[in-house]
């Protein structure tokens, strides 16, 4: 199976690798960059838990091909602070007890910075459906969903 | 895991076609992969060498034209569909069925010509494009041809396309003027699921007749159109005659089977049902 190179931004940082054909976006970021942040679950698109930006939209990193971003720009949640402060979401997951045993936050920091970005005021509405690709087991999404609310409230 | 994989992008159709003659058989077409790389995880899917055409400039197409109506070319993603204020508005029926197809971030890969493709009985759209006659253009390094969605489907995950053939886009025709549309679709849950039984229907009026168009998925090998139960809609008796007549025709037609979500007695009781409050619906609106 030959290689491909490819070169891509990671976290605003550039990077060239050689992959596999095989080798899915998910692998690239967790075993050839060790960022861990993004998580492995179900592997077939039905968690979302691997969900990371992709020029700037979310997409669930198990069902994109390495090869296929070569060019691209990519966002994990290792790339969501800024100089070692945590975003305001990232505070108000924490304020607002939006985990508990943290497997799915990632992802749900990853989709909620996006809908905060394009859409600073959404609705309840809009935020559920936003979230709706993504599984959580212990919080029963209620704390998640607010912790959102309260970001895109303190905007106005 | 994935099994060993060749990939390739071509930029244009003619390298494409190239691809696609060189590995024949062995060669599979890559859009949003949604389908496709769950289908190869599970080795389901034989093919081992993936064809990107995400980065074919004439594939990009969303474009509503006058007269010839709208033209979803094989890379427009679902996203694009929704964010679409003239589809929700002319192509209702389609605009909502694209709605019910897995979540937001699903979206922003998958498109509707790789939801057609990969002929699932459960396809969301397919209902939708067979109520609103879409065709289907399909191209190949021997040329061009278009097929009427009825008849592009053969089986379950199996379509009309040969070795070396691939859909440009599709065809949506301009709908009947003042008709009605609307996708109804059961599932498990109230999101993210495939459906139970999925209903697609088309209102509109033909001098002061009313007429009606009907498509299901999740009933039958294809997602299906019964336009025996569409002419039952249409000959004499009350509407409420007229209505269970319908009922009656496509609970005739379909053949569920029993999965994990649902049994073919539920299904088949379901069409029923749906059937019942689309026509109803459309009674009231159209
Ligand atoms: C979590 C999850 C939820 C889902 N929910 C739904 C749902 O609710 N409803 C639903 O209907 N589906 C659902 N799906 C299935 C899937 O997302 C859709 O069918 C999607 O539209 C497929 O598009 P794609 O671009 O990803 O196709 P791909 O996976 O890229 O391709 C699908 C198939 O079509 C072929 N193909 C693609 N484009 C062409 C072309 N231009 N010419 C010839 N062949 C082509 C491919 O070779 C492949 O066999 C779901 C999938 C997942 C993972």
């Amino acid at each position: 199976m030959e290689k491909k190179k490819i070169t891509f931004k990671i976290n605003g940082v550039e990077k060239t690798v050689e992959v596999a054909p095989n080798k899915t976006l998910l692998w690239l970021i967790r075993e050839e960059l060790k960022l861990k942040g993004t998580k492995k679950a179900c592997e077939r698109g039905d968690c979302g838990l691997c969900t990371v930006l992709l020029n700037g939209e979310p997409v669930k990193s198990c069902l994109v091909l390495a090869v296929e971003v070569d060019g691209s720009e990519i966002v994990t949640v290792e790339g969501l602070s800024r100089d070692g402060e945590l975003t305001e979401l990232q505070k108000a997951f924490i304020e607002h007890g939006a985990l508990q045993c943290g497997f799915c936050t990632p992802a749900f920091l990853i989709v909620g910075h996006w809908l905060i970005n394009r859409n600073p005021r959404p609705s309840k509405e809009e935020v559920v459906e936003a979230l709706n690709g993504l599984l959580c087991r212990c919080t029963g999404y209620r704390p998640i969903i607010e912790a959102i609310l309260s970001v895109s409230k303190a905007k106005k | 895991m994935l099994p060993k994989l060749e990939y390739s992008s071509p930029k244009t159709l003619e390298e494409l076609f190239e691809v696609l003659e060189k590995y024949q058989e062995k060669a599979k077409i890559l859009a949003g992969g949604t389908d496709l790389l769950v289908s190869l995880r599970d080795r389901v899917e034989k093919a081992r060498h993936l064809v990107d055409i995400k980065k074919i400039k004439e594939l990009d197409r969303l474009e509503y034209r006058k007269g010839e109506g709208l033209i979803i070319g094989a890379t427009v993603t679902l996203r694009r569909i929704l964010e679409s204020q003239l589809i929700r508005e002319k192509y209702p029926v389609l605009w909502e069925a694209v709605k019910t197809i897995g979540d937001v971030i699903l979206k922003n890969r998958a498109t509707l010509v790789g939801n057609i493709c990969n002929a699932s009985p459960a396809a969301d759209s397919a209902p939708a494009l067979l109520v609103l006659e879409a065709n289907v253009r399909i191209v190949s390094k021997e040329g061009s041809r278009e097929v009427p969605i009825d008849k592009f489907f053969t089986g379950v995950k199996k379509t009309i396309l040969r070795s070396g053939e691939v859909v440009k886009e599709v065809v949506v025709p301009e709908p009947p003027s003042n008709s009605f549309g609307r996708y109804l679709k059961m599932m498990r849950v109230w999101s993210e699921d495939l459906a139970i039984v999925g209903v697609a229907g088309l209102g509109y009026r033909e001098g002061r007749e009313l007429r009606v168009r009907l498509a299901y998925s999740s009933v039958a090998p294809t997602p299906l159109r019964i336009r025996e139960a569409e002419e039952a809609f249409t000959r004499d008796g009350t509407m409420e005659e007229r209505i269970e007549r319908a009922v009656q025709v496509a609970s005739q037609r379909v053949s569920p089977i029993s999965d994990v979500r649902g049994s073919a007695e539920y299904r088949l009781n379901l069409v029923k049902v749906l059937t019942r409050r689309l026509l109803k619906q459309m009674v009231e609106v159209v």
